[in-house]
């Protein structure tokens, strides 16, 4: 019976080839968590800018409004008309006529269906979860699935 | 020679597993020291802050639509005294666009109290003022890149809304006003403060901007439509407005309401207000119960009454409109002596004399016929001494003397019958009247038609509150005092419609005597009588050019209704009836 041994130098080889191995697969989980969290604080960002816009528009649509809103108050109206030559009806002047569906004005309905939710109710676990955090809910989800 | 190398290798390669080791160690012992906990704490302490989003204040609508209260962006302008490099230029800037005092500004920047790193140098500023700034601060910021003095570097603009009325001081008794505290105040904007305001939403926001955190829903307070229908609350004002000086009565109210639903379709008084410029409150008005009379200062509202007395005799069976009796110009009730308005006989009269004729003494007979039993039942089922309930804050609610009560006197009995010693707001006189007018039920005047809250309409139904006399005397009476108006020839009535209604004139009472040169003229009206559509309450206090209410109230209320006629669309009697009849 011969005994043989790996010569040193592959020991060695192999030594470092592992040590390789486990730094290139350090470098790729690093490389993979900082891509997964610059995107989700890329998304957190863009979610900050868009509700920030999104608050702006309801900001600068209510100022158009109320712009609006004075620009056709009552007083604004009648001194319009006044000036196009228009003066209030009396009672008398007007003629009744009975036209087949018309109906009298009813008050405006403002609102018959509920409006599309514009802010997010819940952002995705990928959006605010690191990868530690993934992995720290899979063990414990384990753990408690194995109990 | 080769095992030395290797030795020393070994030596090297342990010596640094050693020194690696024991970073490692000194890494993990001070992760888990004592004082790493406490700073792990105080970071926890700064990663998350508390932040109150707050919903933008619902708005208010009239009944067609018309934005009657909404929300308008304003600017707080602060300085962020890290980045200031020229106070002066900011000061400069400052006290020439928004006329603050420069040395005050200069100094509040230059000496701001101890750790403070912001200051506000004004808040509430309009748009235009904020915007001209924000350009100056644009320009300067590219002068002084090369090299010119005077950057606004530092000066900052924060946004947020700010209550706008754009019909300003257009039925402001009805909607009231918003401090910039952003507490409602009188009106609407008390009443329904809660719904308008909104649930401010509280939530813990990380302080690391990189960090994604869950937007709360904040949604807006309840947008409100009222009944009121702008154009008719306009033309109410203007005519208003008219009838004090012509009539020099030193204020005045005029109501409308749809006695079908109870349903408010104007409220004008004097004086109004610009809610825009609401600081003006306390030059304007002397006492809350001005800022809307015709639901918070109750008066002797005198003849008015006589409706009330008149259907609580019909009603109990006391009298029939043809009942006659012998008017002697004077009645002993309690031992004192009541006479008519003109201290005169009027012989033999019906009871539609009675009303045309406006007779104390028959009203007095007719009360004391009833007895105080059914006399104050009968007042205390239209309402008189309760509050209405209208959905405005502050409403009063009168004061209805009882038997029993320690100031009550037997003459009262004979005196509450024509609106003496009585004393009631417009819109409880209303909704007493309404029974009449809505063929014997009683509604409830409010101002609200619907809420819009999450994308959703609630339409607020009529509420009726109780029957105080039958259909049948409702329609006797509403017919009585149609003729009753149309047989005087009054101020008040409407080519080509029937209108029911009553004067009042109401000597006002000074040092504790009735004072005959100072009245309040009141007249309540409703038509058309077969299909009533609105109901009009006039009150002019003092008027100097008459003291009748058939000389000043009762053409103000054949104006008002002329006018609601027409915006409206209510067609003539006779062609509405031909329209019916197909």
């Amino acid at each position: 019976m011969h005994a043989y041994k790996i010569a040193p130098w592959r020991v060695q080889r192999q030594w470092i080839g592992n040590v390789l191995l486990a730094v290139v697969a350090l470098a790729m989980v690093a490389t993979l968590y900082l891509d997964v969290t610059s995107q989700a604080a890329i998304a957190g960002r863009e979610i900050q800018d868009l509700t920030a816009s999104i608050s702006a528009s309801q900001q600068v649509s209510a100022d158009l409004q109320t712009q609006l809103a004075s620009l056709t108050s009552a007083r604004v109206m009648e001194q319009r008309a006044h000036d196009l030559g228009f003066r209030p009806m009396e009672n008398g002047e007007a003629e009744y006529l009975v036209v087949p569906g018309y109906s009298v004005l009813e008050p405006d309905i403002l609102s018959s269906a509920p409006l599309l939710q514009l802010s997010a109710l819940t952002i995705p676990p990928e959006y605010n979860e690191s990868l530690l955090d993934w992995m720290d809910k899979k063990i414990v989800n384990s753990a408690r699935g194995a109990q | 020679m080769r095992q030395q190398y290797a030795r020393r290798t070994q030596v090297l390669t342990s010596a640094m597993a050693l020194i690696a080791l024991a970073i490692i160690v000194q890494m993990t012992r001070i992760q888990n020291s004592p004082e790493a906990a406490i700073f792990r704490q105080q970071a926890s302490n700064y990663a998350y802050e508390l932040r109150t989003f707050y919903p933008d204040r619902g708005e208010i609508y009239d009944r067609n639509g018309h934005l009657l209260a909404g929300n308008k962006s304003v600017y707080e302008i602060g300085v962020d005294l890290n980045i200031v490099k020229d106070p002066n230029a900011i000061a400069a800037a400052v006290s020439v666009e928004l006329g603050k005092d420069y040395s005050q500004v200069l100094d509040s920047i230059q000496n701001p109290p101890e750790g403070v790193s912001y200051i506000v140098l004004s808040d509430f500023v309009d748009v235009q003022h904020a915007v001209r700034l924000q350009e100056l601060k644009k320009t300067l910021e590219k002068q002084a890149a090369e090299g010119v003095r005077g950057g606004l570097f530092g000066l900052e603009f924060k946004s947020h809304p700010q209550r706008s009325y754009p019909e300003n001081s257009l039925a402001s008794n009805i909607i009231g006003f918003v401090s910039r505290e952003g507490r409602g105040y009188f009106g609407i904007e008390e009443k329904y403060d809660t719904l308008l305001a909104g649930n401010p939403v509280q939530t813990l926001v990380p302080t690391d901007p990189n960090k994604a955190f869950e937007i709360p829903r904040v949604l807006n307070g309840t947008t409100l439509v009222l009944t009121v229908n702008r154009d008719l609350q306009s033309s109410a004002e203007q005519i208003l407005d008219e009838a004090l000086t012509t009539y020099g009565a030193d204020n005045g109210t005029i109501v409308i309401m749809d006695p079908r639903n109870g349903e408010l379709l104007a409220m004008a008084v004097t004086p109004r207000m610009d809610l825009n410029e609401f600081w003006n409150y306390g030059t304007i008005y002397h006492n809350a119960t001005e800022f809307n009379p015709a639901i918070s200062m109750p008066y002797e509202p005198g003849s008015v009454t006589k409706i009330l007395t008149m259907a609580a005799a019909l009603d109990s069976g006391t009298v029939t409109p043809d009942t006659t009796y012998l008017d002697t110009g004077s009645i002993l009730v309690g031992g004192a002596n009541i006479q008519n308005w003109d201290q005169a006989p009027w012989g033999i009269q019906d009871m539609t004399g009675c009303l045309q004729h406006s007779l104390n003494v028959c009203m007095a007979t007719l009360s004391t016929k009833m007895g105080a039993g059914t006399f104050y039942s009968y007042m205390d089922n239209f309402g008189l001494g309760h509050l209405t309930g209208v959905d405005m804050a502050g409403e009063a609610a009168g004061r209805l003397k009882l038997p029993g009560d320690a100031d009550w006197y037997p003459v009262d009995l004979g005196t509450n019958a024509f609106g003496q010693g009585v004393s009631a707001t417009p819109i409880q006189i209303m909704m007493a009247a309404s029974s009449i007018a809505n063929h014997g039920r009683t509604v409830t005047p409010h101002a609200l038609y619907a809420m819009v809250r999450d994308g959703r309409q609630y339409d607020v139904p009529a509420q009726f509150a109780g029957s105080p006399v039958t259909q049948q005397t409702a329609d006797m009476l509403s017919g009585m005092l149609a003729v009753s108006l149309e047989s005087e020839g009054s101020l008040a009535l409407v080519p080509g419609y029937r209108i029911a209604g009553k004067t009042g004139t109401a000597q006002i009472p000074v040092d504790g005597f009735y004072d005959s040169t100072q009245t309040n003229a009141s007249f309540i009206g409703w038509g058309p009588v077969d299909d009533p559509q609105f109901m009009i309450y006039v009150w002019l206090e003092r008027p100097s050019a008459s003291i009748w209410g058939s000389e000043t109230a009762a053409p103000v209320f054949g104006q008002m209704a002329e006018k609601t006629i027409i915006l409206l669309d209510i067609p003539p009697d006779n062609i509405r009836q031909q329209l019916v009849a197909k």
